[in-house]
Order: structure tokens, then C-alpha cells, then sequence
């Protein structure tokens, strides 16, 4: 690859990668998830046979980062010439022969591969028709279809880099500032600060260096927005990050990347090294002026280490432990010098914001939340996935039309918005806009963009004390409001859970989670206690049914249920007896049988084996 | 300087400042655990909290990491501010529930027992160790775990080896989770406290320390042996706590030169050590202590605040024990003066303070000569003080007997006691030898110094303006110390005072004519009077062709005693005394000799 010196070198070589395309077009998602589901031997598999075939020059193949619909990984999609990409959904090795010799070859889709709308039990051929993706706005993650991460010329080739040229070569640092603020782009990593005022600041600082930082830590249980944008589409970061260091002077930048994330880590790597070969990282970009280059962090541990100023001092060395920060980043950052530090998802919006312009951005959502957010959409869910969507769509749309409902034909009971210190927001708010104020009045949170739908069989007090216990644990123990308070309140809902709830249980509840929001040093501890106090205001039948009458109603607190043969049902066919692996069910061949409770351990092998569903589980007084 | 608003009333502070710092500036009380003058705030315990009213809206703020800012509007007593105090300090309670700094602040703001289950841990994660470790240049602990699993500890847990063992650790802790023994297991060696002298090692001191409440000036000095910063560069803590920013850390110890007219010395005594006579069992049994040790002891600035206590139990049973060292005819012969006296006291002292001790006295004789002595030492014997005699060279042994001390003396039962005070002899400086040399005077045959005259000049020495007070030249006590030290200053005066001094008559002169200067004289004179001088002699002065330089003694008038021990030595006769000259000393001779009357005034004896 030769340096690239000026912005006109960079359209030449645009240029000539946009030669428009005859050939059948085979696009693999071959990100983390897809990879867990076997994605790598198809993608394989597709080489080999195109190889053996000789049709190596008559189809392209593109391995791509995350498609997002996880649930019908992994996917393929086959795209010819005049038509919309023909989805096919959990393809595995054995399918690929069928594809290429019906749909490359013949220009036939393969039916049985096709995704099914559970609601309409129908076939879907063409991906622009799933439901799924069709209520979405996906001006982030479309792009995922169409680069493969490792390459820089795929990103080059659908304009990437253009935003940035138009930056260094028609604009100033204040207009780039100014149409940032006209978007109304707030932080993605969950604080929602809107990042025009940041950037301002920063520029506004006088210092010798400043820094810019990529928040890439994700600690959030079961979310992977910010992976996927890295895995998948990681020069949209970059050249978020590079408009940021010219309009804020910065020539340093930071990715802090969770360590684990091991197939991100490599993309993005690989992503700064071309960069770099191509002269769009490192001294006078472009012939510009600007000096820029981006370093990885990698980032372990605590939830708490996504915390801005935990990610300052990891940096710099030290213990992932929050301080008190009266002074802003943005005046003294890393090593005391002004910092940007930005969510990957913030980051990755930039250049769209650049390109289509901040009015453009800012006419796409709600009075005060602005643009696309991305959301990890998991939990007792029809499709779960990552998605993204327009501010201002209500929950009930996102469960229900893009999730494509609750599963099991149960209902929907709560969504936690907001990662493990969000809050639980009820069905009976299903009507609510996502929205950062919005969901703040209603004990919520945006956060980085976790959604984890509950169905009628969730025990809310269990969900309490599942996210007290995360927190507690993302905690890094340094405050004692955190650390303390949240042991305590994790002791008192572990106590309701197994029966042993107080009549002040509730209230000694409600005074430590007032006294851990009010009095913890950083975000984490100022929301932890979120999840129990929406889930109180909510669901407080659910507390009392616990404290008072020792009953689960959603019967998962083990304490509190116990299993019973339904006498009238049972065929005596004896299978829960010999699966149970206490003996605590006896019963005359034929004849119903019973359980003895005290010997019962309450595992639900016999639920889960009774084939004429004889088993009953059962809450509060026999 | 900026206003900040506290409680309803404006200040006007430093900026840079804390709100914390602002506040104890204003003798404001804002309670706090993990906050120290020395060490970057930390945030973590959160007692500290205060409410910032801003934009009509109120939340807590730690005071300690809250920076002063023009407008700021804060409430340190506020319902708020308490409701959290009080759970902070609750749930800490909980976590410690042993901890006297953590029950005190219960006390104060009304927290009863924690509503929590207890456990029985004693750190509360202020991390003053941490800091103060780092501050000494070391960070050998740190901490460790997430969340509640938050554990305090040395990497990996292994034994520290950047761990120097200074203690600093537990000096901040507020808790019992550092206390010197267990701060012991950070590198597995023993911290080792500093002794601290005046308190004769039965109690530490600080490397910055005034060495004893009454010293002159009350200045405090840092012992550079001990003191971090002198062995690594690190700490200077103490530097954070002067307010008047006094302390520096490059002053060197150094000799001064000055011209003086007279020197009183008075440079003391030493003690005699116990563990000489093994007898008594000094050093081996720790119920056996010394006078002086006894004498902190009772001390209200001591060790024990004036409790008189050994191993941790207030004795039943004291025995004194007078004469150990003096008045010995195999070692001091000298009678210490002081002992019979100081023991009469220490007897009063213990049956003052605990009026049931058995208390037994082994003396020789009772020597209660001074003003009013007699009729104490009465007085002493009959609040009880048993005295028993016993011969000089009649043994006491004292041996160790399970928790007891048995004292056996010849001809009187055994006693079982607590406690066993040894009367030390006054012993002669180690230094005094070195010091006579320097100074130029002499020890008398019991290593004192030696007075000019017993009787007539007790103050002087035999070097003119140099003057004797106190134990240095003999045993005394404090009355005759200063009388004696009264006496050597007013000589000393005597001197100042005058513009000119009147030398002695009687003094050596040198006839420079016979002198040859080969310095004899120099070397013989106990004084330092002599000295060669270089001297020009021109041609005409010495009839010859040439100017020369010639060698000559001189003698200075001032320094010169007169006794004539130049004169005797001086190879070429060249030194003579005035009123003593040769001739006269030989006519002296020969008209002692002469037989007048059939008489003679001397006479020759046979060699
Ligand atoms: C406990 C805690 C965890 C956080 N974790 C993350 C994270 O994983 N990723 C992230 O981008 N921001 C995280 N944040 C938010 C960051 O502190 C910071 O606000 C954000 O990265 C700033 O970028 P933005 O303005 O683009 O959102 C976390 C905050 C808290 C309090
Ligand atoms: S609030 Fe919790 S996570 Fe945040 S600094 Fe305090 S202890 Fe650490
Ligand atoms: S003293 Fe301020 S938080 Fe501990």
C-alpha cells in the first residue's frame, strides 16, 4: 500500500474501488457471535466449493463483522445483481453446496433456509422484508453488511474517509464543533453528555497535548453494541476519533478495549496498521497538517472500569478506581492534560453526522434525544439481536414488532433498560419513547444500550437481587456506600428471596438505596440501586407477597415453591420417580404419585420430565 | 481568595482549597476517616460528605476531594448530610463492630446498634495505609478484589520485599487492622520502634520528636538515623503538619567556632550499669528496673502516665536496693550521694500511689544530711517503708521465681516482689578522659574532674577560666549542683567582666639571644603558653653581613602558670623566671647551704 499524501490521492483510490459489479455477491456475518455458531466452517466451506467449482472469479465473497439478528446466526446473504439480498438464516456447512448450485447458479432462493415470521408462519426471502430489520433504522449497523472489517478498501470503497477529508479540507475545527451541536448527539456510553459541549471544552483548553479516548469497555452484563461496531466496522471509529482529534487539537488517542474481546481486538489492531500504511494515521494526514495516531489499551475486570475516570487512571497505570472528578476530562484528562473520552458508538456516528450534516442528524428523533441507538435487545425475547433504532420508538415496538414478541405464548412483564444499574420499567409503560429524559423520569436510564425483556415468569425480586449481586461485584469496593450498602441491600433481598423477609425489609431497603444513590462517588454507585428501587415502585405486590405470605407468584424464588403431583393428571408412568435424584417421589405403578417434601430438593428434573405435565409448581401455604 | 458559603454563612478562602481544608480552617467539625493532611484526598469513606446546594438543586459531595469555588453554598449539618453519616458510620459498625474509633463516632451522632448482621473484620477500606505507604516511596500494599471481596494486602500475598518495615502503615490506620505486630507480616520482619531515651526505652518516640517535655529549647529535632526521608528521599510528612513551615530538611550538623572567655563545664554523669553485678539480675528479669527507670515510671509525662505498673500489673511488693555500685572497695569507692535520698523518695512515691505495697529498702547506711533530709527519711519510715541493713560486702541476690522476683539477702528472710529498684552508683562520662584532653584539665583517682582545690578552689580547675559544675566533678545533688553551678558562673563573670586581665608575676621569659629554638619548650608547657615564633634579625642586630631569620620561643604572659617546667627543660638555659631567674634560684641555693651559727639551713643528702 502507498501513502496516501494528499485528498486527492484518497478519491483516486476511491474512485477506482467503486467499479460497479456484475457478480452474485455471497456476504457471510462472521463476527463473534456468528463465529460461535459455526460461521467460520461455512465461510470455509463456501471457499472451498467456489475453489473446486472454478468460479472464484464469477462470485465474490464477503466475510462481514456482525449482521445482528443473533438469533438466526449464522447468517448468509446472497445478493444478485437487481435484487435485494436473499437472507438465509442459520446456514451451516452441509447447506453451502445447495446455495451456490441453486441461488448462485440458478438464481433460485433455497426455501428451506429462508427465515419464518413466527407471527405470520411465513417464508421471507428478501432481508429488507424481515420485520426485524425493516422497523429499524440502521444507518450505523447497515454498514456492516457492506465492509469486511480487515479491509480498509471495503471502508474506502462506500465513501468511508470522506467525512474526514471533509473536515481537514473545507471546515475549521468550531464548524465541525458547531454541527456536532446541531445534531444534538449525546454520549452513547450512558451519560448522555451531549458531546458537541464536550469537545467544545476541550478545544477551549490550552495545553501543550490532549488526548482523545475511545470508551470500548462494555462491562455491561450480556450487551455487545460496542464490540460489534469495533469487530465489524472499526475504521468508522477510527475516522469518528480522527474528526475529533482536528476539532479539538488532540494528537493522542487511547481505544480502551476490554481484553476479552479478543476478535474486536484484532480487527481494530489490524484496522490502525492499515490506516497507518495508508498514510490516514500518523504525521500530516493526508498532507494536512494533522498529526494523529491511536493507541490500544487493553482494559480488564470490573464493570467499574468503564467508569471515565477509572479508565484515566488505568491508563496512567494505576488501580481502575474512580476519583472524585470536580475538574472535567476535558481540562485535565489523562496525565493531566485535556481528554475527550467518548463511547464507540458516539464515535462511530460522527462521520454519518459529518457527511449528511447535524440538521440532517438532529431531524431523526425527539425534542432532546437525537439520531440512532444501538441496543443489545436479549432476555425472554422471539428475536433477540442487536439493533438499532430511531429515538422516540416506543417500547412496545421494539418488543413486539422488532423482537417479534415474548416467546412461549407468555406475556410480557418488564424491560431493564439501562445495563445492571438501569432501571425495570413495567408493561404498563410499554407506550414510553425511548428517550434519555423519558426513560430517567420513569427510574430508568439509557445507558450504553442494554434491553433485557422479562416475561410473566421473571421474579422481580430475584431480577433486584441478580443486578445488586453484578453490581456489587462491578463495584471496586472503594466507596463505603457502594461497597457496604449494596452487600447489605444484596442481604436483605437474598433474605426475601429465601423467605426470611422483615416487615421493615422494604423500608430498611428504601433508606440504603436512597443513602447509596445519594452518597457513592461515581456512576455506578449513584444507579446501583436503580433496579431495586424501580422494581419496588413497580412491583411492590411482588415484595409483599414475598415478605408477608412467603409466596413467589413468578415461582422461581426456590424458597418459596415447592412441586406437586397433580393426582388427577398422573398416568403412574413412574419417569419422574426414577429421573428424581433424591427418591423424594413415590407412587404405585399406574397409580398418581406424590412428593415428599422434605426430602424434595426442589431441582425440577420432574417439571421438566413429566410428559402429561402432572407436576405443578406451586408458591406459599400448601 | 474566593467566597464560599457555609452553613449559611460567607467565608472568604484560600483558592486550591478543599471545602474540607476551608471548613477545619473555620474551626468547622466535618468528621472524617480516610482523610489525612499528608495524603491526596481519596473519597473512599465518605463520613466526610457534605450538601452542595447549586442551581436550586442538593446533593452530598465528600468534602475532602470538593474544591472551593466562588458562589459555592454548602450545609456540613444538614438532615441530609447526617442521614448519610449516620448509615456510613453504621455500616461500617456492622463490618467492625470492635473498632473505638468507629463505636466513638456511633456515640457522637447517635447510631445504636447496627440494624445489619455483624461480622468481625477491622478494616474500613480507608486506604491510609495504601497512601502512606506510597508516600513512602514503597507501595508494598494495596488493594485488591472487587466490591465487598475488596481485601487489603502485599502482591500475590507473598511476603513484601519492597516492605522497609517503617511502621508508617500502622501509625495512620485509625482501626486495629495495622498495629505495628501485624504490620509485621507485610515483609515478616519486625518493625522495631524507636526507644525513646528520655523515657529510657520503656517507651517509643517518633524519628521527629522534642526529647523530653522539658527540654530547652522546646524545639523538636529529627533523627536522621531513623528518619525516612534521610535513608530514601521519601515522606517528609511532618512537613504537611508545621504550620509555620519550619521544618527543613538540610540542615547538617556542624562545628562551631567561637571566641569565648571562660567554659563552665558541666557535662554530668553517667549511670552505673546494673548488669556488671549480675547478682542483682538486671537485664535478665524485667521486674527489675533502675532508679531512673522507676523515676519515669512514676513520671505523669512517662510511659505509663505516672501509673506505676511492670508487665502490665501494679506491684505489691517494691524492694529497693541502695549502694548498687558505689561505695564498692572493689570499683567506686565513692559514696553517690544521692541514692539514700532519691530511694526515700521513690518509697514515698509508692505508698502514695498505692498505699497497700509492701515496701522493703536494703541500705548501708542512711545518709540524710541536707536541709530537712533527716526528718523525711522519718517521715518515709513511718508511712511504713521497711528499711533493712545490710553490711557492704553482705550479698543480695535476686532471682527470677515464676511471675516473681526473689530477693535474698544474708541474715533476712526472702522476699517475693513485684518489683525490684536498683539505686545506681553516679559514674564519671565515658567521655570525661577525652574531654579532659581537649579541655586541658585532669581527672581526679575516681575518673571525675578534678577541682583546682578541695577546699578552696572547688569550682576551678587548674586551667585558668575553665570552671567545674555538678556531677562531672563529683556525685551531688541538686541543691549543691546549683550552688556550685551558681558559683562557676559567677567566676566565669568575674572573667567576662573586666577589660584586662592581671596576670600572674611570676611567669617565664625567653632571652631570645641563647634561644635556638629546637621547641622543647613547646612541647613541655601544660599549658599551650609556648609557641616558636619566626623572628627577622637584621645585619646590624646581629653584626653580620646578612638579615636572617631566626627561631625563637615565645611565651604568651596570658597563659603562662608560672611552674617553671620550660625553664627546667630548656637544653640551653634560655628560659628564665621573672623573681625566679637562675641566679637568684642558685643564690637562694647556696645560702641555704651555707652553715652560719654552726647551722646549716639544708643539707645535702648522699645520692
Ligand atoms: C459504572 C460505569 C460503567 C461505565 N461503563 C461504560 C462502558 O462500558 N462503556 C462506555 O462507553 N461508557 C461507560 N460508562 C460511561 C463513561 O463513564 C463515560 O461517561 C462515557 O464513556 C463517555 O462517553 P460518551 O459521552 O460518548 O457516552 C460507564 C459509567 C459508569 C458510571
Ligand atoms: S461508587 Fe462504587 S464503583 Fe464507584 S467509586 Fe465508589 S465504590 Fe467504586
Ligand atoms: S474523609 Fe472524605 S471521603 Fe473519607
Amino acid at each position: 500500500m502507498e501513502k496516501l499524501t494528499s485528498s486527492k490521492a484518497l478519491n483516486d483510490l476511491r474512485e477506482s474501488l467503486q467499479q460497479p459489479s456484475d457478480k452474485p455477491l455471497i456476504i457471510i456475518g462472521s463476527g463473534t457471535c456468528g463465529g460461535a455458531q459455526g460461521s467460520k466452517d461455512v465461510v470455509n466451506t463456501f471457499q472451498d466449493i467456489i475453489e473446486k467449482r472454478g468460479m472464484t472469479d464469477k462470485v465474490d465473497l464477503r466475510v462481514t463483522g456482525c449482521l445482528g439478528f443473533c438469533e438466526i446466526e449464522p447468517i448468509v446473504v446472497v445478493r444478485l445483481k437487481g435484487y435485494p439480498g436473499i437472507l438465509y438464516q442459520k446456514v451451516v456447512p452441509g447447506d453451502v453446496e445447495e446455495i451456490i448450485a441453486e441461488t448462485i447458479e440458478k438464481g433460485n432462493p433455497v426455501e428451506r433456509l429462508l427465515y419464518t415470521y413466527p407471527a405470520t408462519n411465513s417464508k421471507v426471502t428478501f432481508e429488507n422484508e424481515i420485520p426485524y430489520y425493516k422497523k429499524q433504522m440502521r444507518n450505523l449497523l447497515a454498514n456492516n453488511f457492506e465492509v469486511n472489517p480487515q479491509s480498509i478498501f471495503d471502508y474506502v470503497g462506500i465513501g468511508g474517509y470522506s467525512a474526514l477529508q471533509k473536515t481537514l479540507f473545507s471546515m475549521q475545527p468550531d464548524e465541525i464543533i458547531d454541527s456536532i451541536k446541531r445534531s444534538g448527539l449525546r454520549g452513547r456510553g450512558g451519560g448522555g453528555y451531549p458531546t458537541g459541549k464536550k469537545w467544545e471544552a476541550a478545544k477551549k483548553s490550552v495545553a501543550e497535548k490532549k488526548y482523545i479516548i475511545c470508551n470500548a469497555h462494555e462491562g455491561d452484563p450480556g450487551v455487545y453494541m460496542d464490540r460489534s461496531v469495533v469487530e465489524s466496522n472499526p475504521h468508522s471509529v477510527i475516522e469518528g476519533m480522527l474528526i475529533g482529534a482536528f476539532a479539538t487539537g488532540a494528537e493522542h488517542g487511547y481505544i480502551y478495549i476490554e481484553a476479552e474481546y479478543s476478535l474486536a481486538i484484532e480487527h481494530f489492531s489490524h484496522a490502525l496498521d492499515q490506516a497507518r500504511e495508508l498514510g490516514l494515521l500518523g504525521k500530516s494526514i493526508l498532507g494536512s497538517g494533522l498529526n494523529f495516531d491511536i493507541q490500544i489499551y487493553l482494559g480488564g475486570g470490573a464493570y467499574v472500569c468503564g467508569e471515565s475516570s477509572a479508565i484515566i487512571q488505568s491508563i496512567e497505570g494505576e488501580v481502575g478506581e474512580p476519583r472524585a472528578k470536580h475538574i472535567h476530562a476535558t481540562e485535565r484528562g489523562v496525565w493531566g492534560y485535556p481528554t475527550v473520552l467518548n463511547n464507540v458508538e458516539t464515535w462511530a456516528n460522527v462521520p454519518l453526522i459529518i457527511n449528511k450534516g447535524g440538521d440532517w442528524y438532529a431531524s431523526i428523533g425527539t425534542e432532546r434525544s437525537k439520531g440512532t441507538k444501538v441496543f443489545s435487545l436479549i432476555g425472554n425475547i422471539n428475536n433477540t439481536g442487536l439493533i438499532e433504532v430511531q429515538m422516540g420508538i416506543t417500547i412496545k415496538e421494539i418488543v413486539y414488532d422488532i423482537g417479534g414478541g415474548i416467546p412461549n405464548d407468555k406475556a410480557f412483564k418488564a424491560i431493564q433498560i439501562g445495563g445492571p444499574s438501569g432501571g425495570c420499567i413495567p408493561e404498563s409503560l410499554k407506550d414510553l419513547s425511548i428517550d434519555y429524559d423519558e426513560l430517567t423520569r420513569v427510574g430508568s436510564m439509557m445507558g450504553s444500550g442494554s434491553m433485557i425483556v422479562m416475561d410473566e415468569g421473571t421474579c422481580m425480586v430475584d431480577v433486584a437481587r441478580y443486578f445488586t449481586e453484578f453490581n456489587l461485584d462491578g463495584s471496586c469496593g472503594k466507596c463505603t456506600s457502594c461497597r457496604e450498602g449494596n452487600y447489605r441491600i444484596l442481604e436483605i433481598l437474598e433474605g426475601i428471596c429465601a423467605g426470611k423477609g422483615e416487615q421493615n425489609s422494604i423500608l430498611l431497603l428504601e433508606e440504603l438505596c436512597e443513602y447509596v444513590r445519594g452518597t457513592s462517588l461515581c456512576g455506578l454507585g449513584k444507579t446501583a440501586p436503580d433496579p431495586v428501587l424501580t422494581t419496588m415502585k413497580y412491583f411492590k405486590d411482588e415484595y409483599l407477597a414475598h415478605i408477608q405470605n412467603k409466596e413467589c407468584p413468578a415461582k422461581v424464588c426456590k424458597a418459596l415453591i415447592f412441586y406437586e403431583v397433580d393426582p388427577e393428571e398422573c398416568v403412574g408412568c413412574g419417569l419422574c420417580a426414577k429421573k428424581c435424584p433424591v427418591g423424594a417421589i413415590t407412587g404405585e405403578k399406574k397409580g398418581p404419585h406424590s412428593i415428599n417434601r422434605d426430602l424434595c430438593t426442589k431441582c425440577g428434573t420432574c417439571f421438566e420430565t413429566c410428559k402429561v405435565k402432572a407436576i405443578q409448581v406451586k408458591t406459599g401455604g400448601a | 481568595m474566593v467566597t464560599i458559603n457555609i452553613d449559611g454563612t460567607n467565608y472568604e478562602v484560600d483558592e486550591g482549597k478543599t471545602v474540607l481544608e476551608a471548613a477545619k480552617k473555620k474551626n468547622i467539625e466535618i468528621p472524617t476517616l480516610c482523610y489525612h493532611k499528608a495524603l491526596p484526598p481519596y473519597g473512599a469513606c465518605r463520613l466526610c460528605v457534605v450538601e452542595v446546594l447549586r442551581n436550586g438543586r442538593s446533593n452530598l459531595a465528600t468534602s475532602c476531594t470538593l474544591p472551593v469555588e466562588e458562589g459555592l453554598r454548602v450545609l456540613t449539618n444538614s438532615e441530609k448530610v447526617n442521614k448519610s453519616r449516620r448509615m456510613t458510620i453504621e455500616l461500617l459498625l456492622a463490618r467492625c463492630p470492635e473498632e473505638e474509633a468507629l463505636l466513638e463516632l456511633a456515640k457522637k451522632f447517635g447510631v445504636g446498634e447496627p440494624r445489619f448482621k455483624k461480622k468481625d473484620d477491622n478494616c474500613i477500606f480507608c486506604g491510609l495505609c495504601v497512601r502512606m505507604c506510597e508516600r513512602m516511596g514503597r507501595q508494598a500494599i494495596n488493594f485488591m478484589g472487587r466490591g465487598i471481596d475488596r481485601e487489603l494486602g502485599t502482591p500475590y500475598m507473598e511476603p513484601s520485599k519492597v516492605c522497609m518495615t517503617c511502621g508508617a502503615c500502622a501509625f495512620v490506620c485509625p482501626t486495629t487492622r495495622f498495629t505495628l505486630r501485624k504490620a509485621e507480616r507485610i515483609s515478616g520482619n519486625k518493625p522495631m520502634p524507636i526507644p525513646a531515651e528520655f523515657n529510657e526505652g520503656m517507651e517509643s518516640r517518633h524519628a521527629i520528636y522534642i526529647p523530653f517535655p522539658q527540654a530547652v529549647p522546646k524545639i523538636p529535632v529529627i533523627d536522621k538515623e531513623r528518619c525516612v526521608y534521610y535513608q530514601t528521599g521519601n515522606c517528609k510528612t511532618c512537613e504537611n503538619f508545621c504550620e509555620a513551615g519550619a521544618i527543613t530538611y538540610d540542615q547538617k550538623d556542624g562545628a562551631l567556632e567561637l571566641d569565648i572567655g571562660a567554659i563552665v563545664v558541666a557535662t554530668g554523669f553517667d549511670l552505673f550499669d546494673p548488669a556488671k553485678k549480675p547478682e542483682y539480675g538486671y537485664g535478665k528479669i524485667k521486674s527489675v528496673v533502675t532508679g531512673l527507670e522507676f523515676e519515669r515510671l512514676v513520671s505523669a509525662s512517662g510511659p505509663t502516665g505516672g501509673h506505676i505498673e511492670i508487665n502490665g500489673k501494679e506491684p505489691k511488693k517494691v524492694v529497693f536496693i541502695q549502694c548498687v555500685g558505689s561505695r564498692d572497695k572493689k570499683g567506686n569507692e565513692y559514696c553517690s550521694r544521692v541514692c539514700c535520698m532519691y530511694t526515700a523518695k521513690h518509697a514515698h512515691l509508692v505508698k502514695e500511689k498505692l498505699p497497700d505495697a509492701e515496701l522493703t529498702i536494703y541500705y548501708t547506711d542512711a545518709r540524710a544530711f541536707g536541709k530537712g533530709f533527716e526528718e523525711f527519711y522519718n517521715r518515709v519510715r513511718d508511712e511504713g517503708a521497711i528499711y533493712r541493713r545490710r553490711e557492704l560486702d553482705d550479698p543480695i541476690e535476686v532471682v527470677e521465681k515464676d511471675d516473681k522476683v526473689v530477693v535474698k539477702a544474708k541474715g533476712e528472710p526472702d522476699i517475693d516482689a513485684d518489683l525490684v529498684v536498683l539505686a545506681t552508683a553516679i559514674v564519671p562520662r565515658a567521655d570525661t578522659p577525652e574531654m579532659a584532653r581537649v579541655l586541658n584539665i585532669s581527672q581526679s583517682g575516681d575518673g571525675f574532674f578534678l577541682e583546682a582545690h578541695p577546699k578552696l578552689r572547688p569550682l576551678d580547675t587548674f586551667t585558668e577560666g575553665i570552671f567545674l559544675a555538678g556531677c562531672c566533678q563529683s556525685p551531688k545533688d541538686i541543691p549543691d549542683t546549683v550552688a556550685q553551678a551558681s558559683g562557676a558562673a559567677s567566676r566565669a563573670c568575674d572573667i567576662l567582666s573586666k577589660d584586662e586581665l592581671e596576670a600572674e608575676g611570676i611567669i617565664s621569659h625567653v632571652n631570645e639571644k641563647m634561644c635556638g629554638g629546637c621547641g622543647i619548650c613547646e612541647e613541655t608547657c601544660p599549658y599551650g603558653a609556648i609557641s616558636i615564633a619566626e623572628r627577622l634579625v637584621t645585619a646590624s642586630e646581629r653584626e653580620a653581613l646578612f638579615d636572617t631569620i631566626v627561631r625563637v620561643a615565645e611565651v604568651s604572659s596570658a597563659l603562662c602558670k608560672g611552674c617553671g617546667s620550660c625553664a627546667a627543660a630548656c637544653p640551653s638555659g634560655a628560659i628564665d623566671q621573672h623573681y625566679f631567674e637562675n641566679g637568684q634560684i642558685v643564690a637562694m641555693l647556696r645560702s641555704a647551704l651555707t652553715e652560719r651559727n654552726g647551722q646549716k639551713l639544708c643539707h645535702r643528702t648522699k645520692s
